[in-house]
């Protein structure tokens, strides 16, 4: 199989995680129940959003929130290009254009930033623009206050794709996801709260939420849980709706986790500082981001910056060889199906952060003995 | 509304798992790699030899197997799908998700609900993309001449096999006589895990298509890089995620081994329902015994003789009686949302069928008491 020294990311799966979805399994009631009702009431209150939605993943939690954001065919929403590529697929779901716009870069205060660059996406707005995707890369916080600002000002919807970001905080305290009218969550097999394949759906607002609901399963006006409660078996479809539900093994899984959650995302912030502590200053190596956003993250990964494209692939040529998994994410507008939704001239800093960036192994099961041996094979990658 | 929950005493469907399934979903959350792995892998080629198809793609849900079959079949913005309107919405809305619309055609009678091929033929124009066949409950549509049929005109055959996942036609299994098949794991069904589908082939370039657009047409997945073949990864197309995951794969493979002993209970519980039904009045029972033995069996039909309302009669009668029925299915055309975009369709067997379908609860451990309660208690609710 693997043989990685160090893997990229592991899951960690405590026995009581286990009984949980045995015990699910035992009750024989698969699909939307009680437990997708717990997990849903507990989402809502670990993210203080009143309202908030299971769903099948990070993409159908996306697509959801672009149908509940009323978006169509001939509007136009601004993505980030540096992101995972379901945040701009999303858009195109509906019909929407995805217009990519660049990242901060080393452009300004707090570190090289990979997030959003907000004063880049007003230059981005056109009549047809209708939305934004704010997403949190990595698990950093973007600059919400400065883009919530901008949609309210051109009165367009702001979705935050926070499937890297649960539990990241803004400076005053509030959860990502509850900014904008809609937040997108992911609790993809790698994520800080995973279950395999899910998702969430946040927000405050009532007929938003609604939508999400109808739209999740079909648009059926009752379900089978519903029914098997004793409900009339007629039931109407008031729109074209998706099978976007989450199932009860995974609620009851993600039920249990959840209540490691903060925990969890303490010891990622905890091995994040040990690698910056040891990586601080090294030579041909950059560090992201600043203490703050350390502070403020909830550290899906953990990115540091080589000098060129050229020396980012050959450190991690090395670091392979040396039995650690790392990873990078391309800019969107090199893919071949997105090359015509931006030009790389008019995308430099996400271009750029692309090609120099490489995350390094995170996962709750590393300890601080693990992060010294990355430190030591990335000291000799280097040299 | 809590005040008056009642769980039925004998439900539409019921759900046992073994020992051997809750440990085979143990171990793999244990395992700690939960997405695209081993397990998906080994249920997808073990399902594939169960079906005699070259290639099966496990998928999030049969809905998802259905949109990755049309888009296969090359159906998109101005094209026809031809579609029953007898069946769980997701056959038609998944044509809606193309762009394309769905053209609903009739069912052959109430006591063979499944696609007429004489009307489909009718319903083709030179827009018509694919045609959707739903074996209805388990029991085989006329799947050879529809093929004939969409051979002769050059468009796909789809198949919607979620009730039929070992059933047959002239020993061939339903799934294999199209281009694709969309099978559903869904709780409710034969083969069930929550959420999830499949999708069938023989094409080798209609499983490729469906692995990579099941996976946001990623030249690579997390699998592939954590094994090293490769290291980055290209996005070719719009893809989605309509992934399946590793508990789900490993609690499907441990049910799989069991599949044909619950068919086997539920095809003698279905002969032995239709020997007692027929001592019942005022009902037409769909199908013949003769279809039995290669029918999956998923459901058990019912179509009152008597047209009106009383099928919600019958049906609050007998929920009263602490019996779960349910409806298979309300038609298609008739929901608001169809109505609105595709007005002024009739299709009068449909209508009828959808107003006078009763579907009685059906499990391989339903016992023959629980039988004759049902069908006790139905006699009395049909009584003048």
């Amino acid at each position: 199989m693997s043989n990685w020294r160090v893997p990229l990311t592991d899951v960690a799966m405590p026995e009581q995680d286990v009984q949980a979805v045995l015990d699910c399994l035992r009750s024989g009631w698969l699909t939307m129940g009680p437990r997708t009702a717990a997990f849903e009431a507990a989402l809502a209150a670990y993210v203080g959003a009143p309202h908030a939605l299971a769903v099948s993943s990070g993409t159908a939690a996306l697509h959801l929130a672009c149908l509940a954001a009323g978006l169509g065919p001939g509007d136009e929403v601004i993505v980030p290009a540096l992101t995972f590529v379901a945040s701009a697929a999303a858009a195109r779901y509906v019909g929407a254009e995805p217009v990519l716009c660049d990242i901060r870069g080393n452009n300004g205060a707090g570190g090289y930033d990979l997030n959003i660059d907000v004063e880049d996406a007003a230059r981005r707005i056109t009549p047809r623009t209708r939305a934004i995707v704010a997403v949190h890369f990595g698990g950093y916080p973007a600059d919400l206050p400065a883009l919530r600002a901008l949609c309210d000002q051109h009165e367009l919807v702001l979705i935050e794709d926070c499937a890297e970001a649960i539990g990241a905080r803004l400076p005053d305290g509030r959860q990502v996801g509850t900014v904008g009218e809609l937040g997108a969550f992911s609790f993809f097999s790698k994520k800080q709260l995973c279950v395999g394949e899910g998702g969430m759906v946040a927000t405050a607002d009532e007929d938003r939420a609604e939508r999400v609901r109808l739209l999740r399963s079909h648009a059926l006006t009752s379900s089978t849980w519903d029914r098997h409660r004793g409900h009339d078996p007629a039931y109407d479809v008031v729109d074209i709706g998706f099978n976007y539900r989450l199932d009860e093994p995974r609620s009851a899984l993600g039920l249990s986790r959840l209540e490691r959650l903060d925990a969890d995302i303490a010891d990622r912030r905890a091995l994040v500082r040990a690698y910056r502590a040891r990586l601080a200053g090294l030579p041909g190596l950059e560090l992201l981001w600043d203490e703050q956003a350390v502070e403020l993250g909830s550290h899906f990964f953990f990115p540091v910056l080589l000098p060129s494209r050229e020396e980012r692939d050959r450190f991690r040529e090395r670091l392979a060889a040396s039995g650690v998994q790392t990873t990078w994410y391309p800019a969107l507008h090199t893919f071949s199906d997105y090359r015509r939704a931006g030009a790389a001239g008019e995308l430099p800093r996400a271009g750029e952060a692309a090609d120099r960036h490489c995350a390094l192994p995170l996962s709750i099961t590393m300890h601080e003995a693990t992060v010294e041996v990355v430190v030591e094979l990335v000291r000799a990658a280097l040299g | 509304m809590a005040t008056t929950e009642t769980f039925p005493e004998l439900p539409l469907f019921d759900l046992q798992l073994d020992k051997q399934d809750l440990y085979a979903v143990a171990q793999t959350l244990r395992s700690g790699w939960l997405t695209m792995g081993p397990r998906t892998e080994a249920f997808e080629d073990a399902f594939a030899a169960h079906l005699g198809a070259r290639h099966a793609i496990a998928v999030s849900s049969c809905t998802a197997a259905l949109h990755l079959a049309y888009l296969a079949a090359g159906v998109g913005p101005g094209d026809e799908v031809i579609v029953p309107s007898f069946t769980f919405v997701a056959t038609a809305a998944a044509v809606v998700y193309c762009g394309a619309t769905p053209v609903f055609a009739e069912i052959a009678s109430r006591a063979r609900p499944s696609l007429d091929p004489d009307d489909v033929a009718r319903r083709i124009t030179p827009r018509t993309k694919a045609v959707c066949v739903v074996h209805y409950a388990g029991y085989a549509a006329q799947a050879d001449r529809l093929r004939e049929l969409c051979d002769a005109h050059g468009i796909a055959l789809i198949e919607d096999v979620a009730h039929a996942p070992s059933a047959t036609l002239a020993g061939r299994a339903l799934g294999t006589w199209g281009l694709a098949g969309a099978f559903s794991f869904f709780s409710n069904k034969v083969l069930s895990v929550g959420e999830g589908g499949l999708l069938c082939t023989d094409s080798e370039e209609v499983a490729e298509f469906a692995r990579s657009r099941r996976s946001h047409a990623m030249t690579s997945g997390t699998w592939e890089r954590h094994r090293r073949q490769t290291d980055t990864y290209d996005v070719v197309g719009l893809g989605y995620n309509y992934r399946i995951d590793e508990p789900r794969a490993a609690l499907l493979l441990s049910r799989l081994e069991r599949l044909q002993d619950d068919v086997a209970r539920r095809r003698e519980l279905t002969l032995r329902y239709r020997a007692l039904l027929a001592d019942v009045e005022g009902l037409i029972v769909p199908f013949e015994d003769a279809d039995v033995p290669d029918s999956s069996c998923y459901v058990m039909p019912i179509m009152l003789e008597r047209d009106g309302d009383h099928q919600a009669q019958v049906s609050s009668r007998l929920r009263e009686q602490g019996i779960q029925t349910s409806i298979f299915y309300p038609s298609i055309h008739r929901f608001s949302a169809y109505r609105e975009r595709f007005p002024d369709v009739s299709l009068p067997i449909t209508e009828l069928a959808s107003r006078t379908e009763l579907t009685l609860p059906l499990y391989p451990h339903m016992t023959h008491a629980d039988q004759d309660r049902v069908v006790a208690a139905l006699a009395q609710a049909l009584a003048p």
